[in-house]
């Protein structure tokens, strides 16, 4: 029987001691291991949450509602000094008008409707007995919804990026025009086109002009279907807003860097513009997962060293133990290397049993401790934060990349960005908790290094015994 | 052939120098049983550490057959342990979770007999003790004490040793048992031509050696 067999067998020599070594590791390796799924599960989720919240950040006018009005427009001249901050990459402008029907030859794809008759005055055209804004006069009135034009100078990321106002475009026909054009051209909303029987080629007056379709897309929503992209340029000058910019989005170089460009750019514009990127506020929602990470972090360090003092400990006290054997074996003749070994074999074979206990627990037991301590270390958090994600959201639409990571609450009734909001909030605190097998092998190579580290101290007491003297006490 | 020349040990304790053994000078054949008698702290068992290299002398020599030991680095000592010495032990000192064979096997381990090898000669050593076969999967723990005593005896004489040091072999067993134990360890001892040192107080035990020696206060003596 060689050294590894005796240590492993005196690993049951005493059926107590060895229970309540293995029950103590094996609280200390699930308290690990179920950290270490915690901190995985919190870390992917952060990671997850920060890279959908995509590396842009959207500058608009100061009080700036769209349609409704509010603000003074940006000037080209201002947005494009924010190419000259770092970690700035790319600077997207637009311009967003609206051609009336006494404007263009087009036509609206859209009803009007009952909202339509209500709040009529959003910029709608009326027939020359229309009475607008009424509200309650749906039979007489007869204006008919604005075409949405947006000028650009991205006209690639404003048909694939969802900068056209958030979804999935595709260009189905034709081309893109060129980011610096000055062309009277015009890229159209699929519904637009099939409204007003365009293709690639045709023409409609916009401003008196007329323009070329060079392109149509398809988003698979009416609303943006029926929008028309122009180069930035030529609805500067065709809407007569020459260096009107109504809105930029600026891409950052790292999603790290966001939060120092957001700030360059409100100190360089000034109060002139509101500035506005998810990343502050996604970071505000994370901060209770940090907070879960910092505590699954030390408590993980804490636990391991706890296990490794545990089997310090318990080592010690066995070769104590065997303090009379070990000066036998001396004696016998056994080398140093073979009682040392015999050691570790017993304190590891310890650490196995503790190991096997310890992952089933920990990986049982890992789901509702992350959920106790994100609830526990998220409620005053998120609901600090609640307004200012809405907020967010709400002001530039510039969260639409995000929209596939964050699942919408069931039977969720409230606007827009309170949905959203509902949705970031509930997949934040709903984390998937799952033990791959690089984190549990790590776990377990990781015990057994404790294991052998333990015993080792242990071990070199045994060294130091000399079998005269322990027989000299017979 | 076991030559010992002017050994010493002194231990340095707080109350002062104790010389345990001063100026100790013997020599043993093969195959003889030599008694060392004595009164509890005369130096006895410190003899015996020195001879089965379990301490270190301050001075003078052991020799087994011509090798000088005195002298030999950590790692000489426990080679010369395993193979050339073996220990018998008032306690027994068996090993509590290995049974009768496995704890003869333990000493062939320790001097690398082959594998193949040491449960046939762990069964002749228990066999020649008288343990019956029976027994010899048993642990310590369900043996009578002189059966203890008989599985030590075959541990200590398995691997061969040229020199077997026992310790009050009889001093945890009763009158005949003792006897008994005696006259295994002067069997064992003619049959492998080994040198038997017996360290005891039992002077009816000592009548038993080849020789007696006697030490008092670290001196050796010879006595008739």
């Amino acid at each position: 029987m060689n050294a590894v067999r005796r240590g492993i067998r005196n690993a049951f020599r005493n059926a107590m001691r060895s229970v309540g070594v293995v029950v103590i590791l094996a609280v200390a390796i699930a308290l690990s291991i179920s950290m270490l799924i915690a901190r995985d599960a919190v870390t992917t989720k952060i990671d997850t949450v920060r890279a959908s919240t995509g590396n842009t950040i959207t500058v608009s006018p100061k009080g700036f509602f769209g349609f409704q009005g509010g603000g003074t427009p940006l000037t080209t001249t201002q947005i494009n000094g924010l190419l000259n901050l770092s970690n700035v990459t790319a600077v997207q402008e637009s311009l967003s008008e609206q051609l009336k029907s006494t404007q263009t030859s087009l036509t609206s794809p859209t009803p009007v409707g009952q909202l339509g008759q209500q709040f009529g005055g959003f910029g709608g055209s009326s027939s020359s007995t229309g009475s607008l804004g009424s509200g309650s006069s749906a039979t007489t009135t007869a204006f008919s919804i604005p075409i949405r034009v947006i000028g650009t100078n991205s006209p690639g990321n404003a048909v694939e990026g969802g900068a056209n106002g958030g979804g999935t475009e595709k260009l189905t026909s034709g081309s893109a025009f060129s980011p610096t054009s000055k062309a009277d051209v015009a890229i159209v909303g699929g519904t637009l086109a099939t409204k007003n029987t365009l293709k690639v080629g045709s023409t409609f007056s916009a401003w008196g002009t007329k323009i070329t379709v060079v392109g149509i897309f398809n988003a698979g929503s009416t609303f943006t279907d029926s929008n028309v992209l122009m180069p930035l340029a030529t609805v500067q000058k065709l809407a007569s807003a020459t260096n009107q910019v109504t809105s930029a989005t600026v891409v950052v170089n790292n999603i790290n860097n966001v939060a120092g460009v957001d700030k360059a750019i409100t100190k360089k514009l000034g109060s002139v513009a509101d500035v506005t990127s998810t990343q502050a506020t996604v970071e505000a929602q994370l901060a209770p997962l940090n907070s879960v990470k910092t505590i699954s972090t030390y408590t993980l360090v804490g636990s391991v060293i706890g296990a490794a003092i545990i089997l310090l400990l318990s080592m010690l006290m066995i070769v104590r133990e065997r303090r009379r054997e070990v000066g036998v074996l001396k004696a016998l003749g056994a080398p140093n290397r073979s009682i040392i070994t015999q050691f570790i074999s017993e304190s590891t074979t310890f650490t196995i049993m503790g190991a096997i206990v310890g992952f089933i627990a920990g990986i049982a037991v890992s789901s509702p401790i992350t959920s106790a301590l994100v609830s526990a270390s998220g409620g005053s958090a998120s609901s600090a934060s609640t307004s200012g994600f809405v907020r967010h959201l709400g002001g530039s639409g510039g969260f639409t990349g995000g929209s596939s990571g964050f699942t919408p609450p069931t039977g969720a009734t409230p606007g827009a960005g309170a949905f959203r909001f509902g949705g970031l909030h509930n997949t934040v605190t709903q984390l998937h908790t799952s033990a791959g097998w690089s984190t549990l092998g790590f776990a377990f190579i990781a015990a057994i290094v404790i294991a052998a580290l333990g015993s080792t101290v242990a071990a070199a007491t045994i060294v130091r015994i000399r079998p005269a003297e322990v027989l000299r006490s017979e | 052939m076991l030559k010992v020349e002017n050994l010493d040990k002194t231990f340095h304790t707080g109350a002062g120098d104790v010389h345990a053994v001063q100026n100790v000078t013997f020599n043993a054949n093969d195959g003889e049983v030599v008694a060392i008698i004595g009164a509890s702290g005369s130096g006895k068992s410190t003899l015996l550490s020195l001879l089965g290299l379990l301490d270190a002398p301050d001075r003078g020599s052991i020799e087994i057959d011509g090798n000088q030991l005195a002298n030999l680095d950590a790692a000489g000592r426990t080679k010369y342990r395993s193979t050339q010495v073996g220990f018998v032990f008032q306690q027994f000192n068996l090993i509590p979770n290995l049974s009768a064979k496995e704890n003869v096997k333990l000493a062939l381990e320790f001097a690398h007999w082959p594998k193949e090898d040491r449960e046939a000669r762990a069964e002749a050593m228990l066999e020649m003790v008288g343990l019956d076969a029976g027994k010899a999967d048993r642990r310590p723990a369900k043996l009578s004490g002189g059966e203890q005593q008989r599985v030590a005896i075959a541990r200590a004489f398995a691997a061969q040793p040229q020199l077997i040091l026992a310790d009050e072999p009889t001093g945890s067993l009763d009158k005949s048992t003792g006897q008994k134990i005696i006259s295994l360890l002067r069997e064992a001892a003619s049959q492998q031509k080994a040198t038997v040192l017996v360290v005891t107080h039992d002077e009816k035990i000592s009548q038993q050696a080849d020789r007696r020696l006697e030490i008092e206060d670290g001196v050796l003596k010879e006595i008739a």
